[in-house]
């Protein structure tokens, strides 16, 4: 078919008072987890308590600490948080109990 | 408001739907029936019509009348009539014959 030169290119838009943009797929995302730590190094929690949240193993469980299955860590007994080396480059959390 | 207006040879479509902000489905609907009639005249015969838009008035003028041009207005128009049916408030015909 012949295509002529002179036709009127659509605008869809062409009687809108306001043009809409361009539609996209993006612009979602889910709701931020709030990970991270719950309790900060030297301070007194009580057994059962949260003591971080991550995705994995950034941290890993120590003394009295315990790890859920989507790796949180928690106190097993009430004491004083301590944030240690573990290693050569891994981090542990432990919570030694107050006298 | 859209006002469409036929007078002898003459067809004026001016105004805007208001039907929404964005993606006006109305403002669509008569851009689409008003192209595909406007390009499927001058797919006949290019000097059928005179086509203008001035940003504010679109206006397309009968120059010769055939049977084509003659079926392809009176379609556009019963299809702005259809909508003007159903969207009152957002597209007029006006001074039909």
């Amino acid at each position: 078919m012949q295509e002529l030169f002179n036709l009127i290119s659509l605008d869809i838009q062409r009687f809108a008072h306001v043009k809409a943009q361009g539609s996209t797929h993006n612009g979602r995302d889910s709701e931020g987890r709030r990970l991270g730590a719950k309790a900060a190094d030297g301070q007194v929690i009580n057994a059962g308590s949260i003591i971080y949240r991550q995705r994995g193993t950034k941290i890993y469980p120590g003394k009295n600490v315990g790890m859920g299955k989507d790796h949180t860590l928690f106190a097993l007994v009430t004491g004083v948080v301590k944030y240690e080396r573990c290693g050569r480059d891994k981090k542990k959390v432990s919570v030694y109990e107050t006298k | 408001m859209i006002i469409i207006k036929k007078e002898d040879n003459l067809i004026t479509i001016k105004g805007h739907a208001n039907y929404r902000d964005h993606d006006d489905i109305v403002c669509a609907s008569v851009s689409s029936i008003m192209y595909t009639t406007v390009n499927a005249l001058l797919r006949f015969d290019s000097n059928s019509i005179n086509y203008q838009d001035n940003e504010f008035v679109v206006s397309i003028e009968v120059l010769k009348k055939t049977k084509e041009t003659e079926i392809l207005i009176i379609n556009m128009l019963s299809l702005f009539k259809e909508l003007s049916s159903k969207y009152p408030k957002n597209i007029k015909i006006e001074s039909e014959e």
